[in-house]
């Protein structure tokens, strides 16, 4: 039980930065028609921008963090400004190839900025936190809880946001159809740009959580994330925002529970097959459930 | 309890049962397969039936051809044994005459740029210089000592060439016309023979590949013959109707799109099908060829084959080979390839090649595609826009593209062709030329015409029978005056009787919208 | 009267023509495009000898031969996204297809080259198959995305499997292939793939899935059954990639499975997807030219230049610079890119015949 405990407190930092990245995915997608490629990549680029006001600048991590969101948010709301907003008429593909070339830019720009050196990392808070449960003791790192505390308040902030707001209502509106909610007022192009901002802080800060459990930082080394964040938004449904959320904090959670049961079932070998077996499920639900999970059925017209 | 003991009861014995069907169940399947592989090979030969009958059609404009590109050959090889003796044969002073004539108009056409850039520079010189007030006898002196040099220039040409044709005249000076004139003659007598004899020769081949091809199509027939062995009965049709719809219900969801529509298409008819926008009338074209699945109801159609059968049993993509085709509302044909390819792709169904022949690029397969060719400039011809055939259908003006998308129906060989709103988009002219059209196309090819349309013009003007229907269920059946008389179409259709014509003008300016449930959530939080 | 040579000076100035009969039959040969692919494969094969005898670096025939390698896989992805409307993102994956036969065929079972073929065909067969059945649910980025968690599949699978694969020179016909000579083994490939793909492309097969690219309910009016040519062009696709990874393999003769940037990762199924679209999706050639933008360009030429040697990551910058460029001004890419300066530099000419002579005022 106490490992089954572990297995969960263990899976809280891979769910936070999962959850964030798709949440930001998924603002794009609804906003900006496209799947942005370029997510992995910006994130990092947020991580390595805390790294260097934490490494060069001697501010401790709670002064960079924002700092660090803070520019990439801006640098987020610049590439949807002068690179995007000029080839919206561009087509769907077309527009996942722009996301790639920003990859090419992004990987090229981080050496020539930050230089080769990795980066060193430091967690938010150290220490840990142990309870005599059960059969046995479970620990689990202040930092992850610290990094889930910030997440479930970012996360629920914009969710309130995006129920309760006017800025949220322009956002659903922008969703539903961008060229009717331009008819009725509202200014797409602003809304967007936000989107991408958000994007980019949310980006920044999950690189940030990542890096902070892992304590150093790379340039591919959100790629991962970024791939669990596209399945979860189909699997959750890009119709709706918490879906895909609801899916991304399962994806990491299944992953390592599917470990603990092979480990349980005494094939310790077989560990490496998780993520094939978390897979395989996830696309056998797409097949049987291609809007997903939480997604509604759209009549198609001939 | 007992009724969970019930039921675990219930579902052993209906399991049991199952177990004991078992071995029929496979003999049932088993059979089914055999039918099913039955009816492939009897649609395969059908294929090659339909092959060799297009190949006989084909066959005239093919001979004709080479027997065009042999006289063709015959001519370019006796001009080249003519040329030496001609040149013997010709007045040398005219021909020297003839040739210089063309190298000074040559050296003129060169000579014509050179005036004109020294015209050009001239008047921008003395537009400047009239503008800075400058005195421009000076530029007119140099203007006409360009011009001279120029004309010096040419008269230096001219004296060469006089010099070429003196040295020319020198050499070559007598004109001997006696073996241009025998040969000639010879050529002539050779050329009309050779061509008769081509044309024995290609008819005898001609001859001998009919036969061939009669022969193979009667050996396809028997064995079509062979596969029925019993006359399929024609389910309650009557002889002369083509189309018989009955009973047919569409329902999405709650909505009934299409409600107990009944009516009979008979054979060489133009059939209407008219009503206001979402009474339902591309809906049942839908069911018919398959789009939609239809609730309930029948579908019996005759097809090319003289059967009966219910269009329910088949696939989408199956319906064309039993002889509907249809075109769309809006032109759905594939913008980056030509007309002629276009029309093509109506008879993908029709090459006997498969994927890896057409990978290669077998010779088979170009044989196809120039019979196919044939055929599709055929009909191009037909609807009299055989010009376009080599242009991209991705400029052409909408009203070809209408007639190019009725083209590509005619090339499947249906026997019922279903037109969805033939005439929206076309002008007065062209709806005028398409009423003809759609005449001749059943005059010519003796197929059924079922269509939609909201021009009333068009439809009383060439349907024989029509059809009004309202919210899915008929409203009225009958010819165009009895439907123009009625009542309940009137005031269903056309709104108050004597506001007629702005009523269908305002029906004109709308597409009908199939009736439809989507369902758009996106926004939701 | 005369049938012939009624005018006796009608053949003047034909003397002059005569000799062009061969030269007109040589152009006939330039434009058919099977000798244009057969005159580009024997170009490759003359570049190889080269760099083997050390004419020219062998840096450059070995940047040719990955571009070669990896074009395959483009020509298949144009041929599923140009003409069949389809996107894939699991080019990574299928590639892994082909280098994982080679390795267990050649390697581990040592059998021959034939047979590491022919597997990989068979096992990418089956997958395109897959993946064409899901394509008939699902639909554009849903079904990239979808592949692309495919191909994530794939690659756990191979990492899970051995991650390191390595092969060593093998035999063909009882010729030993080197690393040098693989060249020739790929341009023959790409060349054999480039004939079949134009055959397709102007047949009934290429119209049918032209049609079903332009309206899927049009064209199953016109008889063409969807589940036949999304699967067809699926598994053409993954094929392809499959033979691709086979001679990725004999270029280079390793493969790691867990590199970031390696074969089967990600970036590859956007690399070959960003190289169709800026060679312009519907072109073999631009297919050939956007790969060799994405893969060879830096090898071979960037690379010549010290600046750039010193910072390799500025061509990386460039090169996305290049892309984004490319699509928003050029969404047919290079391939309208050359047709639109085609008719700039007519207008060019006329434009100077006007500056010389004077513009035509009639």
């Amino acid at each position: 039980m106490a490992y089954f405990l572990n297995t969960i407190m263990g899976s809280i930092a891979p769910m936070c930065v999962t959850a964030l990245v798709t949440l930001a995915i998924t603002l794009i997608f609804k906003t900006s028609y496209t799947t942005n490629f370029a997510q992995g990549v910006i994130s990092a680029f947020g991580a390595y921008m805390v790294a260097y006001f934490l490494n060069q600048k001697g501010l401790p991590i709670w002064a960079s963090l924002p700092i660090g969101m803070i520019v990439s948010m801006v640098i987020a709301t610049l590439i949807d400004v002068l690179i995007f907003r000029r080839g919206r008429y561009v087509n769907a593909l077309g527009k996942q190839i722009i996301t790639m070339g920003l990859i090419s830019i992004i990987v090229g720009a981080i050496p020539l900025i930050f230089g080769i050196a990795v980066p060193q990392f430091t967690a938010f808070i150290d220490g840990t936190l142990s309870a005599e449960i059960f059969d046995g003791s479970v620990t689990v790192t202040k930092n992850a809880l610290v990094c889930g505390g910030i997440t479930i308040v970012v996360i629920v902030a914009i969710f309130v946001a995006l129920r309760f707001s006017k800025w949220g209502l322009s956002v659903r509106a922008t969703a539903s159809n961008e060229y009717v909610a331009g008819m009725m007022g509202i200014n797409t192009h602003i809304v967007t740009a936000v989107s991408w901002g958000l994007a980019g802080a949310l980006g920044a800060l999950a690189a940030a959580i990542n890096a902070s459990s892992g304590n150093t930082v790379g340039i591919y080394f959100m790629t991962n994330y970024q791939v669990y964040a596209f399945l979860a938004g189909i699997l959750g449904g890009f119709s709706s925002f918490y879906g895909p959320v609801v899916v991304a904090l399962m994806i990491p959670l299944a992953n390592n529970l599917v470990q603990y049961f092979v480990n349980i079932a005494g094939a310790p070998e077989m560990t490496k097959w998780s993520m094939v077996i978390v897979y395989a499920v996830a696309l056998v639900i797409i097949f049987f459930k291609p809007q997903g999970i939480f997604g509604k059925r759209i009549a198609k017209k001939v | 309890m007992a009724k969970i003991w019930d039921k675990i009861k219930h579902s052993a014995e209906s399991f049991k049962g199952k177990v004991i069907s078992l071995p029929e169940t496979i003999k049932t399947s088993a059979d089914k397969m055999v039918v099913r592989f039955n009816h492939k090979q009897l649609m395969n030969l059908r294929r090659n039936l339909e092959f060799v009958n297009v190949e006989l059609g084909g066959l005239d404009a093919k001979y004709d051809k080479k027997a065009e590109a042999k006289a063709n050959a015959f001519v370019r090889s006796a001009n080249k044994k003519l040329a030496k003796p001609a040149f013997d044969a010709c007045d040398k002073e005219e021909y020297i005459n003839a040739l210089l004539a063309d190298k000074m108009q040559r050296y003129d056409k060169r000579a014509y740029m050179s005036h004109r850039a020294v015209n050009q520079s001239t008047a921008r010189a003395l537009f400047k210089a009239t503008a800075k007030g400058e005195d421009t006898l000076e530029i007119l002196a140099k203007h006409l000592e360009k011009m001279n040099s120029l004309s010096a220039k040419r008269s230096a040409f001219e004296e060469k060439l006089s010099a070429e044709k003196e040295k020319f005249l020198l050499n070559n000076s007598t004109a001997d016309d006696t073996a241009y004139v025998t040969l000639n003659a010879t050529l002539e007598k050779q050329y009309e023979e050779s061509c008769t004899a081509v044309a024995t020769k290609l008819a005898e081949a001609k001859d001998k590949k009919r036969a061939k091809l009669t022969a193979k199509a009667e050996k396809l027939t028997a064995k079509i013959a062979s596969f029925k062995t019993e006359e399929k009965d024609r389910q309650g049709v009557a002889d002369d109707v083509v189309l018989s719809v009955k009973n047919l219900k569409m329902y999405f969801g709650g909505l009934k799109a299409v409600d107990d529509l009944t009516f009979d298409v008979k054979k060489g008819e133009v059939f209407g099908l008219i009503g206001p926008n979402g009474a339902g009338k591309t809906t049942v074209f839908n069911c018919i060829t398959r789009f939609y699945n239809a609730t309930g109801g029948d579908m019996l159609f005759e097809n090319k084959h003289g059967e009966v059968v219910d269009m329910r049993d088949f696939k989408v993509h199956d319906v064309i080979l039993q002889g509907i085709s249809r075109t769309f509302q809006n032109i759905e044909l594939v913008k980056e390839i030509s007309v002629l390819e276009n029309l093509l792709v109506a008879c993908t169904r029709s090459y006997r090649t498969g994927i890896l022949a057409h990978a290669v690029g077998l010779p088979l397969l170009k044989k196809e595609d120039r019979i196919f060719k044939q055929k599709a400039m055929g009909i191009l011809k037909f609807m009299g826009i055989e010009n376009y055939a080599g242009w991209l259908a991705m400029g052409l003006p909408y009203g070809i593209l209408k007639k190019v998308e009725i083209a590509r129906a005619l090339m499947a060989d249906p026997k019922l062709i279903i037109m969805d709103e033939p005439a929206a988009g076309l002008n007065d002219a062209e709806t005028k030329e398409l009423t003809e059209t759609i005449r001749r196309i059943r005059d010519t090819f003796g197929v059924t015409i079922l269509l939609v349309e909201h021009d009333m013009g068009l439809v009383m003007n060439v349907c024989d029978t029509v059809c009004a229907i309202s919210f899915g269920q008929m409203l009225a059946i009958g010819t165009t005056e009895e439907i123009q008389k009625n009542k309940a179409v009137q005031e269903a259709y056309l709104g108050v009787a004597d506001d007629e014509d702005s009523a269908t003008e305002e029906e004109n300016e709308q597409a009908p919208v199939a009736p439809e449930t989507e369902e758009t959530d996106k926004g939701g939080n | 009267m005369n049938k012939f040579l009624s005018n006796k000076y009608a053949f003047l100035g034909k003397e002059q023509k005569a000799n062009t009969a061969l030269t007109n039959k040589m152009r006939g040969a330039l434009k058919n495009s099977t000798w244009q692919f057969l005159i580009f494969g024997a170009l490759i094969c003359v570049i190889g000898y080269l760099a083997v005898n050390k004419v020219i670096p062998y840096s450059l025939q070995s940047g040719i031969a990955t571009t070669l390698a990896y074009s395959i896989a483009a020509i298949g992805f144009c041929l599923l996204m140009g003409y069949s409307g389809l996107a894939s993102l699991g080019t990574g994956g299928f590639i892994g297809i082909g280098t994982y036969s080679v390795y267990y065929i050649m390697n581990e079972s040592n059998m021959s080259f034939a047979i590491a073929i022919i597997v990989a065909l068979l096992v990418s067969v089956v997958i395109g198959i897959i993946v064409g059945f899901i394509s008939l649910r699902i639909e554009g980025i849903y079904l990239c995305i979808l592949t692309l968690g495919l191909s994530e599949i794939l690659r756990n699978l191979y990492m899970a499997l051995e991650d390191t694969i390595k092969i060593s020179n093998f035999e063909i016909f009882g010729m030993l292939v080197k690393r040098q000579s693989s060249i020739y083994i790929v341009a023959v490939v790409l060349v054999v793939i480039m004939i079949i793909t134009q055959n397709l492309i102007n047949s009934p097969t290429g119209r049918a899935m032209l049609a079903m690219k332009n309206s899927t309910a049009a064209a199953q009016a016109m008889g063409i059954s969807l589940i036949k040519y999304r699967l067809l062009a699926f598994v053409i696709c993954t094929a392809y990639a499959a033979i691709s990874g086979v001679m990725l393999m004999v270029c280079m003769r390793a493969a790691t499975a867990s590199d970031g940037t390696g074969f089967y990762a990600l970036i590859t199924s956007l690399n070959i997807l960003a190289a169709v679209i800026i060679g312009g999706y519907k072109s073999i050639w631009g297919a050939v030219f956007g790969t060799y933008i994405m893969y060879g360009l830096q090898t071979t030429l960037l690379n010549r230049i010290e600046v750039l040697q010193e910072n390799p990551v500025i061509i990386t910058f460039v090169s996305g610079v290049l892309v984004i460029l490319v699509v928003m001004f050029y969404p047919g890419g290079i391939a309208q890119l050359i047709w639109e300066l085609k008719g700039k530099l007519k207008k060019l000419f006329t434009k100077l015949k006007e500056v010389r002579y004077g513009k035509d005022l009639g």
